[in-house]
C-alpha cells in the first residue's frame, strides 16, 4: 500500500499527540480521530500478510517472465531473481520492478496472435485478477 | 492559523465586501470533516445593515497547500453560479477570492443548505433505504438536466474551454494519463492495460457538448428521507465535454458501495433510463462502456494523486491517505469488472 504503512503510522502518531491538546476544535478532533481509526484498521489488516503477498506476487510474475522467454525482452533476467531479503521495503522495490516488467510483457503479447502469446496474455490477466484479491481489504471503501 | 485567527480574518474580509454593513462578525466557525480537495468550514455571518441585525449561515471552502484534485476555483465558482436558480439545485455562491492576502490561500464563500444529509453511509438503512427508487430517479434526472443544459447559453465556455465533439475523449484521456504519469507511486498494470484498450477503441463523437459535473455520484448531493435532492455539490472538476462522461462516472463500480447497484441505489439500466428520459440524449451502450472504463482510469488517477500529495509532503492530512488505501484496489477490481476480466 502506498503511502507506506510505517510513514502513515508515524504521521497518525503525531496527529494523535496534537489532538490531545485541550484547545483543539472538537469537530476537527472528531474528524481526525475517525479518519485515523479507519486508516489504523486498514494498516492492521494489511500488516500481517504484507510480506507473504509480495513474495507470492513476485514469484508469480517471475514465473510469467520465465515462461515468456524472448518475449520478456530486456526484462527476461528478472525471472531468475529471488526474494532473499524479506523486509517490506525491499520486497516492494522488487515488486515494482517486476510489475513494470509485467506491463512491458503485457504490451508485447497483446498484439501477438501466436497461440503462445494468447495463452500468456490469458495468464497475465489471471495474475492481475489474483493480485487484486491478494491486496483486497475488508475495510476498504468499495 | 488558529480557528480564532481564521474567524477574525474572515470577518475582516467579509466587511470589506459589504460596504453597507457594520459590526460584521464570524460566529461558530467549525471545520467539516472530509473535503479532500478543499478545507471546508461552516459559520454564521452576522452584521448590521439599515439599522437591522442580520445573520446568514455560510460555507467557507479554502484551498489546502496541496489537494486531492488540482482545479481552478474560478471554474468551480462559475459552474455553481450558472446553475443557481435552475432546476438543478445548488447553493448560492457569495464570494470568490483568488488572492492569498486575506486567508493565505484562495477561497470561496457560499450559502449553506441546511437540514439535509450528504453522507452515503446513512443510505443503507431505514428510513432512507425505502426511498432508494425515488432518490435514484431524482439523482439521474438531475444529471440529465445538467447534460441537457446549453453551456454556451450559460456562458460557461468563457471559463471552460469547449472541445470539439470528436476530441472530448482524447482530451480527457490525455489529461488523466498525464496525471498518472506524473503521480504514479508504483507501476499499475491493470490501469495501464485499460488505457491501452481505451486508446485502441475510441468512442463515437459526443452527441453534444455538455456541462460535465465531473464528480456526480452518491455522496456529492444533499438528500432527504423521502429521496428528494436539495443540493448538487462538489463541482471542482466541472468542464465541458461529452455528456456520457458524467453518466459513466456515476456508474463507476467504486461508487456502488459494495451493493452491485449503480450508486448503491438501482440497477444500471434503471439509472440510464432516468438519465435518457431527462436529458433527451441516448446512452449508446458501447460509448457508455468506453466512458465507464475511462472513469475507472480517472478514479485511479485521483486516488494515486492523493497518495503522491501525501508522500511529497504537500498535504499530510489523513484524508489524503484514505482514497489511496481504501479505493485503489477497489478501482483495480472495478476496471477488471468493466473490462469483463473479473
Amino acid at each position: 500500500m502506498k503511502p507506506d504503512i510505517p510513514a502513515v503510522l508515524a504521521e497518525i502518531a503525531g496527529l494523535a499527540a496534537r489532538n490531545a491538546a485541550p484547545d483543539v476544535d472538537p469537530a476537527e478532533r472528531a474528524g481526525a480521530l475517525g479518519l485515523s481509526a479507519a486508516l489504523l484498521g486498514m494498516a492492521a489488516e494489511a500488516w500481517d500478510g504484507a510480506a507473504q503477498r509480495l513474495v507470492e506476487e513476485n514469484q508469480a510474475v517471475r514465473a510469467l517472465l520465465a515462461d515468456a522467454g524472448e518475449r520478456a525482452g530486456e526484462n527476461a533476467s528478472l525471472a531468475s531473481g529471488a526474494d532473499n531479503d524479506l523486509r517490506i521495503s525491499t520486497l516492494s522495490a522488487n515488486n515494482a520492478r517486476l510489475r513494470a516488467a509485467l506491463i512491458a510483457l503485457h504490451v508485447a503479447v497483446e498484439g501477438d496472435e501466436a497461440p503462445e502469446a494468447r495463452a500468456l496474455e490469458s495468464r497475465i490477466w489471471d495474475e492481475l485478477r489474483l493480485s487484486t484479491e491478494r491486496h483486497r481489504l475488508s475495510g476498504a471503501l468499495a | 492559523m488558529t480557528s480564532a485567527d481564521l474567524a477574525s480574518r474572515l470577518a475582516a474580509y467579509a466587511a470589506s465586501r459589504m460596504p453597507g454593513a457594520v459590526g460584521v462578525e464570524v460566529r461558530d466557525l467549525s471545520r467539516i470533516s472530509g473535503g479532500a480537495s478543499r478545507q471546508t468550514y461552516r459559520f454564521r455571518l452576522a452584521w448590521t445593515e439599515g439599522g437591522a441585525r442580520r445573520e446568514r449561515r455560510l460555507i467557507l471552502r479554502r484551498d489546502p497547500p496541496a489537494s486531492l484534485i488540482d482545479t481552478e476555483r474560478r471554474v468551480e465558482f462559475a459552474a455553481y453560479s450558472a446553475f443557481h436558480g435552475s432546476e438543478v439545485p445548488v447553493p448560492e455562491m457569495i464570494w470568490l477570492e483568488e488572492g492569498t492576502k486575506a486567508l493565505d490561500q484562495p477561497f470561496s464563500v457560499a450559502e449553506e443548505i441546511t437540514g439535509f444529509e450528504a453522507a452515503p453511509a446513512l443510505l443503507w438503512a431505514e428510513p432512507y433505504l425505502s426511498a432508494h427508487a425515488t432518490l435514484a430517479r431524482n439523482k439521474w434526472t438531475l444529471l440529465g438536466h445538467i447534460s441537457r443544459a446549453d453551456p454556451f447559453a450559460l456562458g460557461l465556455d468563457r471559463v471552460m474551454p469547449p472541445p470539439s465533439p470528436e476530441a472530448c475523449w482524447v482530451r480527457e484521456l490525455d489529461m488523466w494519463e498525464k496525471v498518472l504519469d506524473e503521480d504514479e507511486v508504483e507501476p499499475l498494470p491493470i490501469t495501464r492495460a485499460a488505457i491501452r484498450w481505451l486508446r485502441a477503441h475510441p468512442p463515437p463523437p459526443a452527441q453534444k457538448i455538455s456541462v460535465v459535473h465531473g464528480d456526480f455520484r452518491t455522496g456529492n448531493f444533499l438528500y432527504d428521507r423521502q429521496g428528494g435532492i436539495h443540493g448538487v455539490l462538489d463541482w471542482e472538476m466541472a468542464h465541458l465535454g461529452d455528456p456520457l462522461e458524467d453518466l459513466g462516472w456515476s456508474l463507476n463500480p467504486v461508487w456502488n458501495f459494495k451493493r452491485d447497484l449503480a450508486g448503491g441505489l438501482v440497477p444500471d439500466v434503471v439509472a440510464i433510463a432516468h438519465w435518457e428520459a431527462s436529458s433527451g440524449l441516448r446512452a449508446d451502450p458501447s460509448a457508455l462502456h468506453w466512458w465507464t472504463l475511462f472513469n475507472c482510469v480517472k478514479g485511479q488517477a485521483i486516488w494515486i494523486s492523493s497518495a503522491r500529495a501525501w508522500i511529497d509532503g504537500g498535504n499530510r492530512e489523513p484524508i489524503m491517505v484514505l482514497p489511496a488505501w481504501g479505493l485503489q484496489n477497489a478501482q483495480d477490481r472495478a476496471i477488471l469488472k468493466v473490462m469483463g476480466r473479473l
